[in-house]
């Protein structure tokens, strides 16, 4: 018989010890979401449901965009926590397995000792780095593809984006900043793919330099962004929003400079 | 039949990013196909609504078929209980206007290097604005479902 105090959700009214463990629970499961890419609608939604749904009276948030704070409130009494969150990339599994454990914590599947653990026992899915790079390559051919190119040309993007996403995989590994990151590796794609450009590979072979540098494309922090304004997380969302930019910006900076070396070296 | 082998290829050509961007999000592989259908469906759904004798312009078509990708992703996500972005975001990846982005850039630079240039600066302004515009779009669309249908309750 498992006699952790944690077992005995449903008491009418909570010991002080229980209410900040339930508490440090919640910020946990709130900093695990916000870490992996989650909307901040989400965030807010399931931390609160999983607070209520484990015995705090009432659960408040206040997120900004690198901090969260979370008061838990039993009977008058209220514990405030605040926890720094630091990005870890995006990992949709983390956010479907934390998910599913405050659904099953909802419906009396789990008490908060089996939510914790459970917490403890995931890890994050990561897919070979080899297939990424290839299925990314893929995907930017098959841009190129839509955007009216050839054979030749959508080869050409293949390769330049494959490098250009083991580049950045590379990057990332070292924690280097998604700016320099999101920079250097336009950079490497468009020089890559200029080669088409120098030898006229296919028609229109301008389009390989278009193509090969949407791996960058910051979908998931342009799509949160909007989300967050229009759900009434004003600062979340200008804050993402200025974000994705920024990484846009970078890219740009990266793309320029390869233009301007190969006008230097002649390339195209 | 022309255009439904058109159809048929840009399907593929939409799902194939689709799925690539859904694994750099770390997608888990059991939901990778809905990712899949939902990128090819809204890709075609787009092109049919820009060529069939709508001619809707290109923002609206975006905004429509992002909005259908949120409505089909309500069903699943509430079936598997995931919660939606992990399908939707990936989805609309093929119709973000990678070739607007990249033309603004390459005419911004050009406005830089070269002076000023009526020519340039409309071409600027022409295609930075379809890029914000679908852009807005897209994203609007998919967060439809829970502005408008789940107002105060979670979809899952």
């Amino acid at each position: 018989m498992d006699v952790s105090p944690l077992s005995a959700p449903n008491e009418p009214s909570l010991s002080r010890d229980l209410q900040n463990q339930l508490c440090r629970l919640v910020a946990r499961v709130a900093q695990t979401l916000m870490q992996h890419g989650a909307e901040t609608k989400l965030i807010e939604e399931t931390s609160i449901r999983l607070g209520t749904c484990l015995g705090l009276e009432q659960v408040d948030m206040a997120i900004t965009a690198n901090a969260i704070v979370i008061t838990g409130r039993v009977s008058g009494r209220c514990v405030t926590t605040t926890r720094r969150v630091y990005d870890r990339g995006l990992n949709m599994q983390m956010v479907c397995e934390v998910q599913r454990l405050t659904i099953m914590a909802e419906k009396h599947l789990l008490d908060a000792a089996q939510v914790e653990q459970r917490l403890n026992n995931l890890v994050p899915l990561k897919y070979p780095r080899w297939v990424i790079v290839v299925m990314v390559g893929l995907s930017c051919a098959s841009f190129a593809a839509q955007f009216g190119g050839s054979l030749p040309v959508c080869l050409n993007t293949f390769v330049a984006s494959s490098c250009a996403m083991a580049f950045r995989q590379s990057m990332g590994k070292r924690h280097h900043s998604p700016m320099v990151n999101f920079c250097l590796t336009a950079f490497v794609a468009t020089m890559i793919a200029g080669v088409a450009t120098t030898f006229h590979l296919g028609r229109h072979p301008e389009i390989a330099q278009a193509a090969s540098v949407l791996l960058l494309i910051p979908g998931f922090p342009l799509i949160n962004a909007v989300s967050d304004l229009v759900k009434g997380h004003i600062n979340m969302g200008i804050a993402r929003w200025f974000f994705a930019s920024l990484l846009t910006l970078s890219a740009a900076v990266g793309v320029s400079f390869a233009m301007w070396l190969g006008h230097l070296w002649g390339l195209w | 039949m022309t255009l439904l082998m058109l159809f048929i290829k840009q399907a593929i050509l939409a799902a194939i990013p689709a799925v690539g961007f859904a694994m750099l999000f770390h997608v888990p592989a059991k939901y990778l196909k809905f990712c899949a259908i939902l990128g090819a469906f809204g890709y075609v759904c787009r092109s049919a609504l820009l060529q069939l004798q709508l001619q809707m312009p290109i923002e609206w078509a975006s905004l429509v078929a992002a909005m259908l990708i949120g409505l089909i992703a309500v069903y699943w996500s509430r079936k598997h209980l995931i919660p939606r972005p992990v399908m939707t975001v990936a989805a609309v990846i093929p119709m973000v206007p990678g070739s607007f982005a990249f033309k603004t850039i390459l005419s911004l630079l050009a406005l830089y290097n070269h002076g000023f240039d009526n020519q340039l600066l409309a071409e600027v302004l022409e295609n930075g604005l379809k890029t914000l515009f679908i852009l807005g779009a897209l994203s609007f669309g998919l967060a439809v479902p829970s502005i408008i249908i789940y107002r105060n309750r979670p979809i899952v």
